[in-house]
């Protein structure tokens, strides 16, 4: 609290997406990525400056966009590009296992990372259907890491019962975590390494060596172990050195504030959360 | 792909439609917000189309109006929403909820690798990044192999070869050269592997102009080609226009208020209710609308409000 400088959720959430991003590094963000996308730009402005930065859908090498749009495929993310490819390039990149960092998220998504974006149900039968993954499950397979992203891990409360986005097992895997079903990263032969953070409203976690369950790293300064304990269906592992997150510069929350004038940072966000405010 | 050199491809809507037939694999071109073949979509509805397997990568409005528009039999698509503008595909869903439309969902480098098979003239192509996924519940088809040269597990796929790509398109002239302007998204792979290609133009350029601007795709890979400007409408076309978010808010609301409300307020008035294309870019606001939606060039604050406007 040392001057009062008033931070949102949504603001400090896209500064923990962005520490996720190495300098030098190749990254590319999917479709329906707000957060990614705001992230990316952020990263490739402030600590990043040497990250190949491919602008989405749209596949622009090192774009300058003016503003960050609410699609990922609208001519603004081509602005002040260095060059075009095409997005199959950017997928031989990632098969070749020369994608360094991509995005994803789910509407479930499991103590081993992985996670379900297609449907509840089954493919023949289905109750829910979700969006589907996009590039997500080959990507998932053959970055060489990314990173999990979700702003509802916080359980909704229906009448009778409680829905939990982090959840002990998915009911469909689209995007591929530590472990599966069908065996872990080493037997499946992938490429990848798999998720190494999972940013969350709540927290953010890294995953156990050993065990490659999900592990609490960092708290925001309004949560505890308990908050996450009461949201999550599994048990995460507890780092034992827990510790609130590190706050961002004021010079860097006004930047993204310049970034991001139409504010697509808070498009996931549940009006509720929008209120939680951190100082400075 | 088929090889066309018919010297005038120029056509009707209307007569570029009949090249699909019920049941086709149809790719269609653009994705989410951007240069969808939405004019090429309408006539298919009006001509009552019916059980077509749609394939592609990320699409939004296009292939929600075609389940809503009842002429979709399966959907092999990668992801099918509004993105964070609107969300979740109201028909979409529905389709898929209520088992109206098969399911085949897929993943954009497995596509991409299906459609390279078929460019390629190969009969599949071997992945590694299908392997943990439940995705491979949707694909029956798909095989796994042990490589013989490394001895790993691989999953062959089989090479994806449409029977129609429908792309909406810059320019084109009459013998069927193409320009797109990027990103191309799929478009020139779908092209490519498709059996026949039908696009759709903003402009008509005379052969020699094209032949000095150089076309995006020759003209012995195109079946037909439609004049039909603000074909994409309400998608974006860039440089021409910017997406009509106001009309997808429309149609938002349309179609999540349920089928008979979607039927009565879209579907009657935008697409059986309209004579031409013409008609329909009058009902949905006409000259001055197309003026709004290319005055993003004008300066950046412009182009901002066109996301905010509803």
């Amino acid at each position: 609290m040392s001057n009062g400088f008033e931070v949102g959720i949504d603001e400090l959430f896209v500064v923990n997406v962005a520490r996720t991003i190495r300098d030098r590094s190749t990254v590319f963000h999917g479709v329906s990525s707000p957060i990614p996308m705001v992230a990316m730009y952020f990263a490739k402005l402030t600590h990043a400056k040497d990250m190949v930065y491919f602008g989405g859908v749209s596949s622009a090498v090192d774009p300058n966009p003016p503003f960050l749009p609410y699609t990922t495929n609208d001519w603004v993310m081509i602005q002040g590009r260095t060059a075009m490819v095409t997005v199959d390039k950017i997928f031989d990149l990632a098969q070749r296992g020369e994608l360094d960092r991509s995005f994803f998220s789910g509407a479930q998504i499991d103590k081993y990372g992985n996670q379900n974006v297609s449907l509840i149900g089954t493919p023949e039968k289905c109750k829910i259907k979700f969006p589907g993954g996009a590039g997500g499950c080959n990507l998932s397979a053959d970055c060489v890491n990314y990173t999990i992203w979700t702003t509802r891990h916080r359980v909704q409360r229906k009448k009778d019962r409680v829905i939990y986005t982090l959840v002990e097992k998915c009911d469909f895997i689209t995007n591929v975590g530590h472990v599966t079903p069908y065996g872990n990263r080493r037997d499946l032969d992938l490429v990848g390494n798999g998720p190494d953070w999972v940013v969350t409203e709540l927290g953010v976690f890294d995953f156990d060596p050993e065990t490659k369950v999900m592990r609490l790293r960092y708290l925001y300064p309004d949560t505890t172990v308990e908050t996450i304990l009461e949201n999550t269906e599994f048990r995460p592992v507890i780092h034992p050195d827990v510790r609130i997150m590190d706050m961002p510069t004021r010079e860097e929350i006004e930047l993204i504030r310049q970034i991001d004038p139409l504010k697509v940072r808070q498009l996931e966000f549940q009006p509720e959360e929008l209120k939680r405010k951190f100082y400075i | 792909m088929g090889i066309f050199v018919e010297r005038n491809k120029l056509t009707t809507l209307e007569e570029a439609a009949k090249i699909v037939k019920d049941g086709d694999i149809v790719a269609i071109g653009g994705g989410l917000c951007l240069r969808e073949p939405i004019a090429m979509l309408h006539e298919l509805i009006r001509q009552g189309r019916r059980n077509l397997h749609i394939v592609g990568t990320a699409h939004g409005f296009d292939v929600d109006l075609a389940c809503g528009g009842g002429i979709v039999g399966t959907v092999e698509e990668t992801h099918v929403s509004f993105e964070q503008d609107f969300g979740l595909a109201p028909n979409y869903r529905r389709a898929c909820e209520s088992g109206a439309v098969k399911i085949k969902e897929s993943c954009c480098n497995t596509i991409i690798n299906q459609l390279r098979a078929a460019e390629f003239g190969m009969p599949f192509v071997p992945m590694r990044s299908i392997k943990g996924s439940d995705e491979i519940r949707f694909h029956p088809e798909y095989k796994e192999f042990t490589d013989p040269f490394t001895g790993k597990r691989v999953i062959l796929v089989p090479a994806l070869e449409p029977d129609v790509a429908i792309i909406h398109v810059n320019k084109a002239d009459v013998h069927g050269n193409v320009k797109i302007e990027p990103p191309y998204v799929a478009d020139v792979l779908f092209m490519r592997a498709s059996k026949k290609v039908i696009v759709t133009a903003e402009e008509i350029l005379p052969e020699e102009e094209m032949k000095k601007i150089g076309p995006t795709i020759p003209y012995y890979e195109i079946t037909a080609v439609v004049h039909v400007p603000f074909g994409a409408h309400p998608t974006s076309c860039y440089p021409y226009y910017a997406y009509d978010r106001a009309h997808i808010a429309e149609y938002m609301r349309a179609a999540s208020a349920g089928p008979e409300v979607f039927k009565k307020n879209y579907l009657d008035k935008y697409i059986f209710g309209v004579k031409s294309h013409a008609d329909y870019i009058e009902r949905v606001g006409g000259e001055a609308k197309m003026q709004l939606l290319a005055s993003w060039k004008e300066s950046h604050e412009k182009w901002m409000e066109l996301f905010t406007y509803e």
